[in-house]
């Protein structure tokens, strides 16, 4: 055939190395994909003495926590929020560090997705996923700090990120969930500037 | 590395820290069988629990390489025991890989059975007609409540917005709904009524609830409502010119509620179940297989462990086997068993330590018979007699150095000669060997001899004792022969005899001889001239003869005296060839007949002595040759002088008719003498002048004649002679 011919003639990439690059490719599961989770954007606002933060995040399912969900197995998703000093040697200091977990699941006798809440025990229920994940990636005046903790003069970040927990997945899913690269749902740290107001 | 791999090699060869790594691996490995069995509180150390596992194995495994290479790399140098370490492991693997991959195959069926029995297709389509049912009784509830909601609509049409709240209260305690909303086309509440008083702010539709009335007119469906149970939530647009929407919430009565509950979390679970299937037999086979994993990594390390503890006694008998073949019996040899191998090794032990006891035992008296040996020798070699041994067979077993000095050859050498041998290597000393033979080949127990032996250097008188050596704890009989040269000994006593008989004659026969003279004298005077001439004749002859012969004697006599009474020396350092030469001069004139030569080496040291003496000694000698030569024409005679050992020798040496053999062994004594005039004092009085000089002579037949060798310390180069106290040794 002629591509054989054609092949034979241009340098491939040995076997081996391509086996490696999908070894790696299934352990270090990229993040911030297209169908992934991802934060779109963000806004704090000091209200009452509490900085609070608005924002949106995209989030998305991947096939088979999809699955997963429509099968009756709980998924939860944790936002992490931390607020930083940085320093110019060393490492930044952590001055607040809060995590909120939601616990999303489907009803299938009402065919509706409940979104729970784990931090204030609040449940909604939507329609659609779509609606449910909509209804849960909208953060609103979410408070994150007092004033008083912050220094005025000094310059710090809000660093703001997404995920699926897979430790909180039953322990058969788990070792797959570890291992595949569809569960490893993870928007990375999102960065944004506080500038604490006199 | 290689401290890594050292690490590895102490590790693997330890109990201790290995027992304590599958102790923990077990515990592990119990937790991880707990998590996957979902208990809530072991479920989070999942991850931690799979990561120390594999962990633990991999150290396993690394302590399972390092002990292989090990085993290899003994088994390749043919280590003592590493074949048989090598065939014990293969065992032990086999006997622990074979039933441990047996259970495992065996559980895996077990497991994917187990899980599978759990589902079963009617359980699977009861639970979905359940819902079904379920889903369809509150489908009938919910059609229901939409007709409801709707003749609500129709009694609200038209009614003015102002009057709206009123007029909703009322329907909603007419119809008992939980709350009525009426809101606008955008979701903009206008009027509300709630039954719950709590709840100012209603339940609001969201945006998927406006759309679907706006496209289909009504909107129902179940709402399941945080702490109010499970509601129907129903909406419809209101007949009139303005959209509005209308919303009614239903309660559901509490038991319909619960039950729909349990049907849901029941067919969640279920579900759940079934979805997991696949994951929760393979987490089930992943955790067996860990479990196959410990047990055949830990059997395969154990086998290593005890194979090594089996074999190490083995191992070290075979060293200390190797070592004692090597002639160590010092190694000591670890008990590291107490059982039947352990009291082996302790056996060998002892075996080994007693040969090294014996042995040191033996080296020790080998040391002391080498002592005694060397101390025997010591004495034999400081011994003046000689000392010859002899086996049986009269071969010669030891001489010591006495006996080669006396006999004149090295003896040392011919150790383990046999007597015939010895007699035709050394002609000389085959007199003293022949007459030893005869004592020696009868065996005699004790035996005594005088050997007089003649050598070139002079007559030897020798005294042997001989003794028959019985035969003693296995050392065969012989002989030893102790002998003396007695020469010197009795020589000085014929000297000191003949010096007395000298000192006798002179006293003895000197006194008469003086009367005997002047009588004869007397006689001759007194009747000489009276006497007829007949008579005188005989008268003069007679006493003539008397008188002569009385002159005769008194000569001889005054001879003797000079030989017993010797004067005292009068040294000093005088060159001899000088002398030689002076005492010469007097001859070479005298007498035509006879050549004399003078040969003498240069740079001859000087020699201590009474010129006196010496020329008398000289006299003697030479008058000595001469006399040898008389009738023989073509005379010669040489006096050679040379150095030699610190002395300096004489040698006179005629070409006459040599030492009259008769008298050879007696040269030096008084009346040896062949001459038929002479006191036959001449060499004793010689041989007396040497002596008083500390010197010594001998005499020996030459081809030609007869020699005679004088010796004579010499003076040291400083001034000083060998012999430290010189002195005359003359007799008074």
């Amino acid at each position: 055939m002629p591509e054989q011919t054609h092949s034979t003639l241009t340098p491939r990439r040995r076997p081996t190395t391509r086996a490696w690059l999908a070894l790696l490719l299934c352990l270090f599961p990229l993040t911030g994909q297209a169908q992934g989770f991802s934060v779109r954007d963000t806004r704090t606002s000091l209200e009452d003495g509490v900085y609070r933060l608005d924002a949106r995040l995209k989030l998305q399912l991947t096939a088979q926590p999809l699955e997963a969900l429509k099968n009756g197995v709980p998924l939860q998703i944790a936002l992490d929020i931390e607020v930083l000093r940085p320093r110019r040697y060393l490492w930044a200091a952590e001055v607040a560090a809060l995590e909120q977990r939601f616990e999303l699941r489907y009803h299938a006798l009402t065919e509706r997705y409940e979104v729970h809440n784990l931090n204030s025990g609040a449940r909604h229920s939507y329609y659609s996923l779509a609606s449910a994940l909509q209804g849960l990636g909208r953060i609103r005046g979410l408070p994150v700090i007092d004033a008083r903790l912050l220094d005025p003069d000094e310059h710090y970040l809000l660093n703001l990120g997404v995920r699926l927990e897979i430790d909180s997945l039953p322990v058969p899913l788990r070792m797959r969930a570890y291992l595949s690269g569809d569960w490893w749902l993870n928007s990375g740290w999102y960065s944004r500037d506080l500038r604490p107001r006199p | 590395m290689s401290r890594l791999l050292a690490w590895l090699r102490r590790a693997s060869t330890s109990v201790l820290p290995v027992a304590l790594m599958a102790i923990f691996l077990l515990v592990s490995l119990w937790l991880l069988t707990a998590a996957t069995e979902n208990s809530t509180q072991f479920g989070r150390l999942h991850l931690l629990l799979v990561v120390l596992n594999i962990l633990g194995l991999v150290i396993l495994l690394g302590l399972i390489g390092a002990s292989l290479l090990r085993l290899v790399q003994q088994y390749r140098r043919g280590a003592t025991g590493s074949r048989l370490t090598a065939r014990l492991v293969l065992i032990f693997v086999i006997m622990a890989v074979a039933p441990v991959s047996i259970v495992f195959y065996f559980s895996l069926g077990f497991v994917e059975r187990g899980v599978d029995s759990w589902f079963d297709v009617l359980i699977d389509r009861a639970m979905d007609e359940a819902l079904q049912l379920s889903k369809s009784a509150l489908d009938m509830r919910m059609r229901e409540h939409l007709r409801q909601t709707r003749e609500i609509a129709r009694r609200l049409g038209g009614t003015e917005d102002a009057l709206l709240l009123f007029r909703l209260n009322e329907l909603r305690a007419e119809t008992g709904v939980n709350e009525l909303v009426v809101a606008s086309d955008s979701g903009r509440v206008i009027a509300s009524s709630s039954s719950d008083a709590r709840s100012i702010i209603p339940n609001l539709p969201d945006e998927v609830v406006l759309q679907q009335v706006r496209a289909n007119d009504t909107y129902v469906a179940l709402a399941p409502i945080e702490g109010r149970g499970l509601h129907a939530r129903v909406a419809v647009r209101l007949a009139g010119e303005k959209e509005r929407l209308l919303l009614a919430l239903y309660p559901f009565p509490e038991r319909v509620s619960r039950m729909a509950d349990n049907v849901q979390s029941a067919y969640s679970k279920y579900k759940e179940l079934v979805y997991l299937r696949e994951p929760l037999k393979q987490t089930f086979s992943f955790t067996l297989f860990l479990v196959l994993l410990v047990s055949l990594f830990s059997a395969v390390w154990a086998a290593f462990y005890f194979a090594q503890r089996l074999v190490s006694p083995i191992r070290i008998l075979a060293i200390g086997t190797r070592a004692v073949a090597a002639g160590n019996y010092q190694k000591r040899l670890p008990v590291t068993s107490n059982d039947e191998l352990g009291s082996l090794v302790q056996s060998f032990s002892e075996m080994t330590h007693k040969i090294s006891a014996a042995q040191q035992e033996a080296r020790r008296s080998r040391r002391q018979v080498e002592r005694e040996r060397a101390y025997l020798r010591a004495v034999l070699g400081r011994l003046s007699s000689g000392v010859l041994t002899l086996d049986r067979d009269l071969t010669l077993r030891a001489v010591n150095a006495a006996a080669s000095q006396i006999l004149g050859a090295n003896l040392e050498h011919a150790t383990g000669r046999g007597l015939h041998r010895l007699e035709q290597e050394q002609p000389e000393l085959a007199i003293f060997f022949r007459a030893l033979r005869p004592h020696l080949e009868h065996a005699e127990v004790e035996w005594h001899e005088e050997i007089s032996l003649n050598r070139s250097s002079g007559h030897r008188l020798l005294t042997c004792h001989g003794t028959h050596l019985p035969e003693v704890e296995g050392i065969p009989a012989g002989f030893v022969v102790v002998f003396e040269d007695v020469t010197a000994l009795v020589q000085a006593q014929r000297d000191a005899a003949w010096g007395e008989v000298a000192r006798r004659l002179a006293h003895e026969i000197k006194n008469p001889l003086t009367p005997i003279q002047l009588s004869a004298e007397r006689l001759r005077r007194r009747y000489l001239q009276r006497m007829e001439p007949a008579d005188a004749e005989v008268l003069d002859r007679a006493t003539h003869t008397i008188v002569q012969q009385v002159e005769a004697l008194q000569e001889m006599v005054q001879a003797f005296s000079e030989y017993a009474q010797t004067p005292r020396l009068e040294l000093c350092d005088l060159e001899l060839g000088k002398l030689v030469d002076e005492v010469l001069d007097l001859y070479r004139g005298n007498d035509t007949r006879v050549a004399f030569v003078l040969q003498q080496q240069t740079d001859l040291p000087r020699v201590k002595a009474d010129p006196g003496r010496l020329r008398q000694l000289l006299h003697n000698l030479i008058r000595n040759a001469i006399d040898s030569l008389a009738g023989r024409p073509g005379g010669r005679i040489a006096i050679s002088l040379y150095r030699r050992q610190g002395c300096v020798e004489m040698a006179i040496e005629d070409n006459g008719p040599g030492i009259p053999a008769e008298i050879f062994d007696k040269l030096f004594e008084p009346y040896a003498t062949t001459k038929p005039r002479g006191t036959g004092l001449g060499l004793a009085v010689v041989k007396r002048i040497v002596e008083e000089h500390m010197g010594s002579l001998y005499a020996e037949n030459t081809a030609h004649g007869a020699r005679l060798v004088v010796r004579l310390p010499a003076v040291e180069q400083a001034g000083q002679t060998t012999s430290a106290d010189l002195r005359a040794t003359g007799s008074a």
